[in-house]
């Protein structure tokens, strides 16, 4: 067999496939980081999502300090809001949405004030005036003392009670009492009783960076002074001014008018670097169905905190978590695919150290349920195929996770393939292509569905075992993939070009991409000319697990369903079937780069249901079985055989092969002689459990023993009596452990390493 | 430069190269991956050169050097 070049850091060509448009794009499908719908509505940007958890936690420090970030006044604020986040609460559409107002006025009321810097709270150099009262100077007054600015307040009214009244004349006694001592203790300069005419405004304007007025007090110092209200200036004097109808009006445009005092105090374009204000839009997807407490906590004479923490409790945390709940590998990795997917376009592009996006990129079954499964199709399969076809292509992908199955697919394409016409044709009009997992783990059905194909279809059926290219595709090999599509080309055509029977969903997608032949699935073939004699189904009810090679192909769904219904199977409906379904672990050969994922993907597919499992990917069938579950491939059914208990790595390739040897014998009548391996070799059971977790196979041991037979290099260890030998097959060193026998050996232990070790000097 | 070796195994006499039928001794050896070489002493047969990795170190120091390096 030939061997895989390991990477050599020497040879580094860089071919980008993807480009970083490309991944702008992808990245921005993911809604997770999108805001709250009662985020997005409210121009303050206030954090209502957020406030509301901490309230329903009863953590109302917290949620006062999230509510204070939006506004110096909470209580003016939460009674004189319109409150745009409870139109947009989603809770609307099934029922009441949330009493976000009336919670944070309950915020307001008992919630404990943040403290602000105190008297080591650097002031800022520039000072700012405030000429005349209402609701905007008061909150532009807060807004720029939260900024640490010196600010002087001038205003007619004659002490400070009067200037909150003004600005606030709708708040109740209590609550004037609480805004005025938030008032008091900020440090804001005031001088009252003042007129305010142009020529008081001459007068203290010397030595004033920033300047700002009410509407009203605006307009007497400059007649004629308009608004420009996507910065809140009267430009031609560089004069902050604002005011309108509304305390939501007022407040949003302080915190405006904040940003362009910022941007005058450092004699910059106020124009210039704002980002975005105001509501926004948002794109975020949240599953409504888990909603249960949809009647408002009843509001009499405002929220006592009990109530508050009630009604914030109601609050759904609106987020889309789609991909996660269904994906094992995303669920691995705690991350949502959005991030995901630029850490590992920059563990291929930006990275020069450490590569740690390596084992997630390899880790992905390529699936494709995600695209299913997310509201906005996002697919994480193409970024984690592209991103490992980047790192071949830079050459900077190794080769061990993904080498054995690559040796593997080899194996398949040379030693175990075989292409043959059936006996007594020129031409077929068919051929049957049962794909390399068929032959590894169920040779019996392999053989009995070709056997019966013959018999039953006319245009006589040729016979394809070998590897469709899967593998190396998903290993982003794409040069390997290049010729394995080249190869399946000219050995069809050798064949006059029939129409290929797939008997799996993934090697019906793969051949039908890449080459030029007309495929169809067994399965369909069998709904045709109806289900050999004999067929039966299971006699208790069993659950359909769908291959991800049968994704978007419903046809492909309900053929095998109604195929297994005929058998007189009962099929139990389980939750991600269909399009839906997740992937069993082999896919995208997680199951070699990362067990403990695909190992989470196989009892993620298990858990929707305790019946036996039906599949129609023997890959799947294998993996379920492998972890106790009863399960069959639906041919298994067709066939009346059952393949029993999952093999071995070794006995997969020892069922290939001896299926290959076996229908030559008996169909084509070529007798192909059997090497002798000339020496008895045995292993205990404890060796062959080691062998076949470390992927070791009886072969790899058998060039070991060869080795030795014909060197004589080995050692003895005195203490565990076991003798010990090596041979280094392509880019791996494997050792055995073995004592002899009469006539042969016993195995005890079986490692390697890829290392190479050599003597020095 | 001073030589560094970054692992060192005594064969304590326990082991013995069944092709020279002498006793391992400790020698110097050296690991090779990915273009990177470790020099090591492990046990070494004084007669034909053969270097013993144990199972141990196989499984343990070798394994997470080969993964840290396979992600360089």
């Amino acid at each position: 067999m030939s061997q895989i070049q390991e990477r050599g850091s020497t040879h580094v060509y860089h071919v980008n496939r993807i480009s970083k448009e490309e991944i702008d794009t992808m990245t921005s499908r993911c809604v997770y980081e999108q805001p709250a719908y009662c985020n997005a509505a409210c121009p303050l940007k206030l954090d209502t999502k957020a406030m509301l958890k901490a309230a329903a936690e009863g953590d109302f420090k917290k949620a006062l300090a999230i509510y204070e970030k939006a506004t110096p006044f909470p209580l003016i604020l939460s009674m004189g809001c319109e409150a745009p986040c409870e139109k947009k609460c989603r809770l609307c559409e099934k029922g009441d949405g949330i009493a976000i107002r009336d919670i944070e006025t309950a915020l307001a009321k008992y919630g404990e004030q943040t403290k602000s810097g105190g008297v080591f709270r650097m002031k800022k150099k520039k000072t700012v005036a405030i000429f005349g009262s209402g609701l905007f100077p008061l909150f532009l007054a807060g807004e720029l003392e939260k900024k640490a600015y010196p600010v002087t307040v001038f205003c007619e009214e004659e002490n400070i009670d009067g200037f909150l009244r003004s600005a606030a004349p709708f708040l109740g006694e209590e609550a004037f009492a609480a805004e005025l001592k938030r008032l008091k203790g900020m440090d804001i300069a005031f001088e009252f009783g003042c007129g305010i005419t142009p020529e008081f405004f001459e007068e203290r304007r010397t030595g004033i960076d920033v300047l700002c007025a009410s509407e009203a007090a605006a307009k007497r110092i400059f007649p004629g002074a308009v608004c420009s209200g996507d910065i809140m200036a009267y430009e031609p004097e560089k004069l902050i001014m604002g005011g309108g109808s509304g305390v939501m009006a007022a407040a949003f445009g302080a915190k405006k008018a904040a940003l362009t005092a910022d941007r005058l105090a450092q004699k910059l374009d106020p124009r210039n670097t704002r980002g975005e204000e105001g509501a926004c839009d948002t794109r975020l997807y949240t599953d409504l169905s888990a909603a249960e407490k949809l009647k408002r906590v009843p509001n009499d004479s405002g929220y006592t905190k009990e109530q508050a923490i009630e009604e914030a409790g109601r609050c759904i945390q609106c987020h889309c978590d789609e991909c996660m709940k269904s994906c094992a590998f995303l669920k691995h990795y705690k991350k949502y695919p959005g991030l995901l997917s630029r850490e590992i376009y920059n563990n291929t592009q930006i990275i020069m150290g450490d590569h740690q996006l390596n084992k997630p990129m390899n880790a992905c079954s390529l699936c494709g349920q995600c695209t299913v499964v997310c509201p906005n199709g996002f697919d994480m399969a193409h970024v984690c195929h592209i991103a490992r076809q980047n790192m071949v292509s830079t050459d900077k992908m190794p080769l061990a996770p993904h080498e054995f199955a690559l040796m593997d697919m080899l194996f398949s394409n040379g030693e175990a393939y075989l292409c043959r016409k059936q006996p007594g044709f020129e031409q077929c009009h068919y051929v049957f292509f049962p794909g390399c997992q068929a032959a590894a783990i169920a040779p019996a059905t392999v053989r009995a569905a070709y056997e019966d194909l013959c018999a039953r279809l006319d245009g006589g059926v040729a016979l394809m075992l070998g590897c469709c290219g899967a593998i190396c595709d998903w290993a982003g090999r794409f040069e390997m993939h290049d010729k394995v599509k080249d190869f399946m080309d000219a050995e069809l055509a050798k064949l006059g070009d029939p129409v290929v029977i797939a008997g799996c969903p993934t090697c019906k997608r793969e051949l039908g991409a890449n080459t030029k032949a007309e495929l169809t699935g067994i399965w369909d073939v069998l709904s045709e000319i109806g289900l050999p004699e004999g067929a039966k189904g299971l006699d208790r009810p069993a659950a359909m697990h769908d291959s991800c090679g049968a994704r978007g192909d419903e046809h492909t769904q309900q053929t095998v369903r109604a195929i297994a219904e005929k058998l007189g199977c009962t099929l139990v409906e389980t939750e991600y079937s269909g399009d839906r379904s997740p992937c069993c672990g082999y896919g995208g050969l997680t199951a070699y780069a990362n067990r403990e994922v695909a190992h989470e993907m196989t009892e993620k597919c298990l858990e929707r249901s305790d019946a036996p499992y039906i599949s129609y990917c023997m890959a799947c069938r294998d993996r379920f079985a492998r972890e106790g579950r009863e399960s069959r491939h639906i041919l298994e059914l067709v066939y009346g055989t059952d393949a029993g208990s999952p093999p071995d790595i070794s006995e997969k390739r020892y069922n290939r092969l001896s299926l290959k040897n076996e229908l030559l014998r008996d169909i084509w009548g070529e007798e192909v002689e059997k090497v002798e391996l000339g020496y008895k070799l045995e292993f205990t059971d404890e060796a062959l459990k080691m062998m076949d977790e470390r992927m070791i196979l009886k072969s790899d041991v058998i060039a070991v023993m060869d080795s030795e037979r014909e060197t004589g290099e080995a050692i003895e260890d005195a203490d565990t009596g076991y003798i010990m030998a090596r041979k280094r097959s392509g880019n791996v060193t494997f050792w055995v452990a073995y004592t002899e026998t009469d006539g042969g050996y016993l195995v005890h232990r079986a490692y390697s390493h890829r290392m190479n070790v050599v003597r020095r000097n | 430069m001073q030589d560094r070796t970054y692992y060192v195994i005594d064969p304590q006499g326990k082991l013995k190269c069944r092709k020279c039928g002498v006793n391992l001794v400790r020698g110097k050896a050296k690991f090779m991956y990915l273009d990177n070489g470790f020099p090591v002493e492990l046990p070494v047969c004084p007669v034909c050169g053969f270097v013993y990795v144990p199972e141990e170190l196989a499984l343990g120091k070798v394994l997470s050097v080969e993964k840290a390096l396979e992600d360089k």
